[in-house]
């Protein structure tokens, strides 16, 4: 039985609660026998779903005034916080519009375009104030292209215009009117929403987005924000469907320092990275800023090389190299590159560092400011590598109380999850994992011994009987697991849609893991294969009478 | 400097550099006539996550003759102002398997339960407070403030399957748009105060909001054509959006040169310290009631299933962990440590707002002002018996000071009382209640 199907069958039995619809079933290993849901698959037809109208969140507002007016003031520091969903802040559901939103967008439209006017950045023709009207018509209509990310219509080009006019009448010069209607672009549905339009609204039948639709998808995908000149041009040509043009613009983007929004953005939450900024270890750990600094770069770096290099996505697990400086290789017990500046270095003869599990931003926010929690680590392994939520502990369920016994190390204290059987279900398959990472502390030192002076022990044994001793044998188990890459797949899909990867998905990830793993694994052939995808080429409409 | 076109305050002083501190704004000195208007009445809600230890909260007695707890020690100088609630019950926030944290505060002020997902067609139900502010918000500039303190972690699930907007949000629009809180106070203090420009001209100021009304008529066209060729769900974000092209057209239509006469305040910094930060938001909630600009406010003390590490008080895990205390003393001290500092911030805004003289009375005697927790007991995920305070008199409808067992009723039926102390006639709210509380006047 391999992991995946263990978490199905001990989860069934813990607080009688089965999982839900977390649970996604991936492509089997070779020569297990044939999955029924393969069989399935085979023969279902792909919904592509659809996404919600979708606002900008703040990085892609922030991300979207910088490339549209040159803006680097980040005004979305001031707007209210996004929530998420799906584990993703660009989850168009939850991503409402609201009256304080509003006020934000108003006040920041026009410091911006007030900003952007004084840098000069609307010099392309002179605003004569006789007859200013032919360059506001240039100037209105090229930037109101780019904002709203189309051409703009001849009607909606004079309803700007019209703004030069109302300024006259007030006494005002053109460049105050050319001003307002700048204002108007950014504060309008059509740049503040990503719009994709049905034409028939009410009808499930999938129909392909248009070529504009799928530049913004693209460009937020892989930037977190607009089309550039050139996927703008790609989709106004009507080719940018075409496989080769597609995937000629998405290796064109990857390669774009803007594809760092892929760093920030989906592993700065699939990886948990962003929580290190909320991180309070214990003072005696000897965490401060600088080293918080180190363990953030580290993870990117990591994840950049996977962005533009040549690993396999699944390398992310036991990749033999990182980035350190001085300080953080002090803290790891490498040998010091001589440097602040953080600097590729091989693992090789430290193969406990290799990989994600290595890694002190992972290890130190999922533990406990005061201890490690193989729980939260075991937790985060089944949800983010495999797509296998526990079910909710029982209501009495609590944290670990504090050591009676100091000298039993944590696993022994923690043995009454495995006995106890309202939580032995659940705890069999996620203690384990986390046990081995165990020879990390809190904040991902190494270490053999616990704090209480009790020897760590790093071996676990999983529901199936595979065992393991440390974290090497652990992240190998977890390699091998045939659900890894179609709940990577998820992930990505997730946010690459910016809607849930549901069940009605799980088909469509199927496809995608098979069809990126058969064409060499990478992060990029990932990538491929979603935009590749009906769910990302194709949306439909929603049955009448739906009510939400 | 030019004075074409207008600049906002707002905008010269982002020119200006942002860490800067505001200076005393002229027009935020007190007023010296003051019309002898009746005072309004304000209604707060706070919200304090992860329950509460009950043992050390609880008083004994009833009625009048009742004694401050440990954990409400602090209201010694309020004693007189509060109420103690005990015996009310929120069922709607038990959720479907785990995710009471998140359930519960969807609930918290809307009692009704949240449909379980964790994004897609997320619903629960309006919040008190929002029916207030669509009966008495259009007095004010603002129909409604909501603050907090905690922005979010903004990885992984809010809640075993619950989405995160349940998990971050009291206040709610309606069943599907929860309405975003402020979490930066000088952001939020900007936005109250720093947009007035007390040297305008009234030609100028007509033009203005000549301009600005062009402006939201434009973009409501544009939305306007976007209008059918959309689906369902899709058609209630930008119905999201109209509401908050109104709110700005009222904005707009209310400009004035003048901006909010009454007390005297500096902006806050940008501070991480949840001390400071606390602090400054409850003084921004005092200064906004005193000048009117809303009746109605919202504050959390933190997000649903907070991790905060109260270093401070000498703690040294999450808040949350220690709310799962499993019956362990050390735990049980943990959590009295962080109730009671948590009361304390309440009482400090109650002595703030006592602290307000206003026509016949001061600004508590003529506020509601509601405090809990989205359930009691932590480990239990208790939903019933909820640790609720009420403070104020609400211009005589509340006669504070006073203990009351109610020994089971729904929280729903506060909330329809509360509404009548504004003059909404309401018979019914959420899931449950049936009609108004009994017993909360004199």
């Amino acid at each position: 039985m391999g992991l995946a199907a263990a978490v199905v069958a001990l989860a069934a039995g813990c607080n009688n609660s089965p999982p839900k619809a977390r649970v996604l079933p991936g492509p089997d290993a070779p020569g297990t026998p044939v999955d029924p849901q393969d069989v399935l698959c085979r023969s279902a037809a792909r919904d592509p779903g659809r996404v919600t109208l979708h606002r900008l969140n703040r990085a892609e507002y922030d991300n979207t005034v910088r490339d549209l007016l040159g803006e680097t003031g980040s005004p979305a520091s001031s707007f209210p916080p996004d929530d998420h969903g799906f584990g993703f802040d660009n989850n168009a559901d939850v991503l409402s519009m609201s009256p304080l939103l509003m006020e934000k967008y108003s006040h920041a439209a026009e410091a911006m375009v007030e900003s952007a006017w004084t840098r000069g950045a609307f010099k392309t023709c002179v605003l004569d104030p006789a007859k200013p009207e032919a360059c506001a018509r240039e100037l209105l209509k090229t930037f109101a292209r780019r904002a709203w990310r189309r051409p703009v219509t001849a009607e909606e080009v004079e309803r700007l215009v019209a703004f030069v006019t109302l300024a006259r009448q007030q006494g005002d010069a053109p460049e105050v009117g050319v001003k307002l209607a700048l204002r108007s672009v950014l504060v309008s549905p059509h740049f503040l929403f990503r719009v994709e339009l049905d034409a028939a609204p009410t009808s499930t039948a999938a129909h392909p987005i248009s070529d504009l639709e799928l530049a913004s998808r693209l460009s937020y995908f892989l930037w977190s924000s607009m089309p550039d000149e050139a996927l703008l041009q790609a989709a106004e040509g009507g080719r940018l469907h075409e496989p080769e043009v597609l995937e000629a613009q998405v290796r064109r983007m990857l390669a774009d320092p803007k594809a760092h929004a892929l760093v920030d953005n989906f592993a700065g939450q699939w990886l948990y990275t962003r929580a290190l900024d909320f991180a309070q270890p214990e003072s005696r750990y000897g965490f401060d800023e600088p080293l918080r600094a180190a363990m953030r770069q580290e993870m990117q770096l990591v994840f950049q090389e996977f962005v533009t290099g040549d690993h396999r996505f699944k390398d992310l697990l036991d990749a033999p190299f990182t980035y350190v400086n001085d300080r953080l290789a002090t803290h790891y017990g490498l040998p010091k590159p001589g440097t602040q500046a953080m600097t590729r270095v091989e693992l090789k003869g430290h193969p406990e560092r290799a990989g994600l599990f290595g890694k002190g931003a992972l290890l130190t926010v999922t533990a406990n400011p005061d201890r490690t929690s193989p729980v939260k680590r075991g937790v985060w392994v089944l949800e983010q590598l495999l797509c296998k939520g526990p079910p909710p502990p029982p209501p009495d369920a609590g944290g670990l109380a504090p050591a009676v016994d100091p000298t039993l190390n944590i696993k022994a204290r923690m043995a009454q999850h495995r006995v106890d059987p309202t939580c032995s279900g659940c705890h069999t398959l996620m203690d384990p994992l986390g046990f081995g990472m165990e020879n990390f502390d809190p904040v991902g030192r190494w270490r053999t011994k616990e704090e209480g002076g009790a020897l760590v022990d790093p071996s676990g044994e999983l529901p199936g009987g595979k065992s393991f001793n440390g974290v090497a044998e652990m992240r190998a188990v977890v390699k091998q697991d045939p659900d890894l890459s179609a709940c990577m797949t998820r992930h990505l899909l997730t946010y690459a849609l910016g809607r849930g990867a549901e069940d009605a998905d799980r088909c469509t990830v199927r496809d995608i893991s098979q069809q990126a793993e058969s064409r060499g694994g990478r992060l990029t052939d990932y990538i491929l294969a979603i935009v590749r995808s009906d769910a990302f080429l194709q949306r439909r409409g929603e049955a009448e009478g739906h009510t939400p | 400097m030019s004075r074409t076109p207008a600049l906002s305050r707002r905008t010269l002083l982002r020119g200006m550099g942002a860490l800067m501190a505001l200076p005393l704004l002229d027009i935020m000195r007190p007023g010296t006539a003051r019309a002898a208007t009746p005072a309004p009445r304000r209604f707060v809600a706070f919200y304090t996550p992860c329950g509460i230890h009950m043992p050390k909260w609880t008083p004994g007695g009833e009625g009048a003759e009742w004694s401050l707890t440990p954990t409400l020690a602090s209201l010694a100088p309020v004693k007189g102002d509060v109420l103690v609630l005990s015996g009310l019950d929120n069922l709607p926030g038990r959720p479907d398997g785990d995710g009471h944290h998140a359930a519960a505060t969807a609930a918290f002020l809307s009692c009704v339960k949240a449909r379980k997902t964790e994004g897609t067609n997320i619903r629960t139900g309006i919040s008190m407070d929002q029916v207030l502010a669509r009966a008495v918000g259009a007095a004010t500039r603002y129909p409604s403030l909501e603050l907090g303190i905690d922005q979010g972690k903004g990885i992984g699930n809010c809640d075993s399957g619950y989405a995160c907007p349940y998990a971050n949000n009291i206040a709610w629009a309606g069943p599907s748009t929860p309405v975003p809180k402020e979490t930066k106070p000088r952001a939020a203090f900007e936005r109250l105060f720093a947009d007035f420009d007390p040297n305008v001209t009234q030609a100028e100021l007509a033009k203005r909001k000549a301009y600005g009304l062009s402006i939201i008529d434009a973009v409501r066209d544009d939305a306007k054509a976007l209008q059918g060729k959309l689906g369902t769900t899709d058609q209630r974000k930008l119905d999201e959006y109209f509401t908050g092209v109104r709110e700005l057209e009222l904005r707009v239509n209310a400009m004035d040169a003048s901006g909010p006469s009454c007390g005297t305040s500096i902006s806050p910094g940008d501070t991480e310290d949840v001390r400071e930060k606390t602090k400054a938001m409850l003084d921004l909630i005092v200064l906004a009631f005193q000048c009117d600009l809303t009746r109605t406010c919202t504050f959390m003390l933190g997000n649903a299933r907070s991790q905060r590490v109260y270093s401070f008080l000498g703690l040294s895990s999450e808040h949350h962990a220690y709310s799962h205390h499993q019956r362990v003393q050390a735990n049980y001290d943990a959590l009295a440590k962080i109730d009671k500092w948590e009361v304390e911030q309440f009482s400090y805004l109650l002595q703030r707002m006592k602290g307000v003289q206003e026509e016949s009375g001061t600004l508590l005697d003529h506020s509601a002002v509601y405090f809990s927790s989205e359930i009691a007991d932590g480990n239990m995920h208790e939903h019933k018996n909820l640790p609720i305070l009420l403070a104020g008199r609400a211009g005589g409808a509340i006669a504070p000071g006073r203990h009351l067992r109610y020994g089971g009723q729904p929280l729903a039926n506060l909330y329809i009382a509360l509404l009548h102390m504004f003059g909404v006639p309401a018979t019914t709210f959420g899931d449950d209640g049936t009609g108004p509380l009994p017993r909360l006047g004199a």
